[in-house]
């Protein structure tokens, strides 16, 4: 029947905070609590440098959050497609989305964001002024680069996500589908993605929470996120240890409330699912 | 009756899986307006032949036409042919997503495209026909079993189909539900309805029938009216397989 409900494992994201899981449920509230207690703490007792570097980074949290959800975006468009390959019939297409997962996942996101951005780079700075295209290649800014080895690197494992959220679907929906009929495509998108949402969101939400933490690997980019932000304020102040202190505990509030909102989607989504 | 009515014509249909034949030169015409039961044990290629006529499932040899088209040529559209066939199936198949209401009117909208309110409006006079238009508003999850299924036939029904396809529709129902989906059936073949039935029920089939099928391994092995089959039944299989059913 469709009434199963799989949930994939991706674990490699912030926890999700259930009610039913009382230990996690209270360990994000003690975090959440703990984190900007510690916060108005020190921003109290020493608002030199603790507040000073909290004014310095907001514009590194936009520049966080830029990078993610455009990368997740883009993350979301290549694994959609990812998913579909996969579970194709015609072996190209499937060879294709095989081959682009297998790739990607078998190298590191810091390497592969070298690689656009530093190897790439080298090879379209030798680009003739010819179109616009190859002149904005040649330009690429780093943001850009950043945003596109991510989504390639995160659409890879989000194509896996989708593969399973698809599959989770009782063939007796696309045979339903069919036979009042809907074409292949129709039926995967009036009957097939609506259900596997539910299967494929708290992984998606997952993936997005470990993509906002890779997302500080791009600093290296000279992208000013916040942990550029903070690297560029301490090596003006030396003050290493308050500012990384700082640094670290806007990520964990940033990710300790996204992993909330994410599992209050979840529970929105399973809406049909109320007696 | 004249060629002319025929809307199935299954034509010497074979499929195999590996060595097993699930259907062995099978061939079989429905007429417009019959009721055709096809009953035999289970593995005997029934479903198998059922499912075969909206190309659920492919044969490997043989021709189907419906309404006299090849449903296998290389130009047809299997999905125009589709809309012309209703199919219930044994495990309802409703779309969990949606509320019974949108079950009905999703396939009329996107397909027909038929406007919204007079979708709305043909869809609930089907679910006053099978009795549960207090439902229209509920998701699927809150129906019985045999509420399920009695919107599962109004789904297909609102597509208006020229014949229904009956896949073991009350098989995975409590006994004390299948009473209300075999009524509707019956009122849907009283009103003219063409249909083919795969069911285990013989008081349906000896009520509803035009003609049974027998089959086993793959084969059809008698075809007659009810009087027939269940007075004077031929085949030793058959009447072995009456004797452990009745």
């Amino acid at each position: 029947m469709a009434e199963k409900h799989v949930v994939i494992d991706v674990g490699d994201g912030a926890a999700l905070p259930r009610k039913r899981d009382r230990g996690l449920f209270n360990a994000w509230w003690i975090a959440l609590i703990g984190a900007l207690s510690i916060i108005t703490y020190l921003c109290i007792t020493r608002p030199d440098p603790y507040w000073r570097v909290l004014k310095f980074l907001p514009d590194g949290i936009l520049v966080t959050f830029q990078v993610t959800i455009l990368s997740i975006l883009l993350a979301l468009v290549l694994g959609l497609f990812t998913g579909l390959g996969r579970i194709s019939k015609n072996r190209v297409i499937n060879l294709i989305a095989s081959t682009y997962v297998e790739v990607v996942r078998g190298i590191p996101l810091l390497v592969q964001l070298f690689y656009i951005y530093f190897a790439l780079g080298q090879v379209f700075a030798n680009l003739p002024d010819s179109n616009a295209l190859f002149i904005f290649l040649k330009n690429m800014p780093p943001l850009v680069a950043a945003v596109i080895a991510m989504g390639i690197c995160y659409g890879a494992y989000m194509g896996e996500v989708f593969r399973a959220g698809i599959e989770s679907i009782d063939h007796g929906q696309t045979e339903a589908a069919r036979s009042l009929g809907f074409s292949r495509t129709q039926t995967m998108f009036y009957v097939i993605l609506p259900q596997a949402w539910r299967t494929i969101l708290p992984p998606v939400g997952n993936e997005f929470i470990a993509l906002l933490k890779d997302s500080s690997l791009v600093s290296i980019l000279a992208v000013s996120d916040i942990l550029r932000r903070g690297r560029e304020f301490a090596s003006v102040t030396f003050n290493y240890f308050e500012t990384y202190t700082m640094v670290a505990l806007v990520y964990l509030v940033i990710t300790l409330l996204l992993s909330k909102v994410v599992s209050t989607m979840e529970e929105r989504l399973n809406y049909y699912e109320r007696r | 009756m004249s060629a002319a009515e025929k809307i199935i014509s299954i034509h010497n249909a074979s499929k195999f899986f590996g060595s097993l034949k699930a259907l062995y030169n099978v061939s079989l015409d429905i007429h417009t307006g019959e009721k055709v039961v096809i009953i035999g044990p289970s593995g005997s290629g029934k479903s198998t032949l059922l499912r075969s006529i909206n190309r659920l499932e492919t044969i490997d040899q043989g021709t189907i036409t419906v309404d006299g088209k090849n449903i296998d040529a290389p130009g047809s559209d299997i999905n125009a042919l589709r809309m012309e066939m209703g199919m219930v199936f044994q495990s309802f198949n409703l779309f969990p997503h949606k509320t019974v209401l949108e079950n009905l009117t999703m396939a009329p909208i996107k397909l027909k495209k038929i406007p919204r309110g007079q979708a709305e409006e043909q869809a609930m006079a089907l679910l006053k026909k099978v009795g549960i238009e207090e439902k229209s508003g509920v998701y699927p999850v809150q129906l019985s079993g045999g509420q399920k299924q009695r919107v599962a036939i109004a789904r297909a029904l609102a597509m208006s189909p020229k014949i229904m396809l009956f896949d073991e529709p009350t098989s995975a129902l409590d006994p004390e539900m299948i009473g209300e989906v075999l009524d509707v059936m019956v009122t849907l073949a009283k009103e003219g309805m063409t249909m083919a039935v795969v069911t285990h029920e013989m008081g349906f089939a000896r009520e509803v029938a035009d003609r049974i099928v027998f089959m086993d391994q793959g084969e059809i092995l008698e075809i007659g009216t009810p009087e027939h089959f269940f007075e004077r039944p031929e085949h030793p299989r058959l009447k072995k397989f009456l004797s452990q059913i009745l």
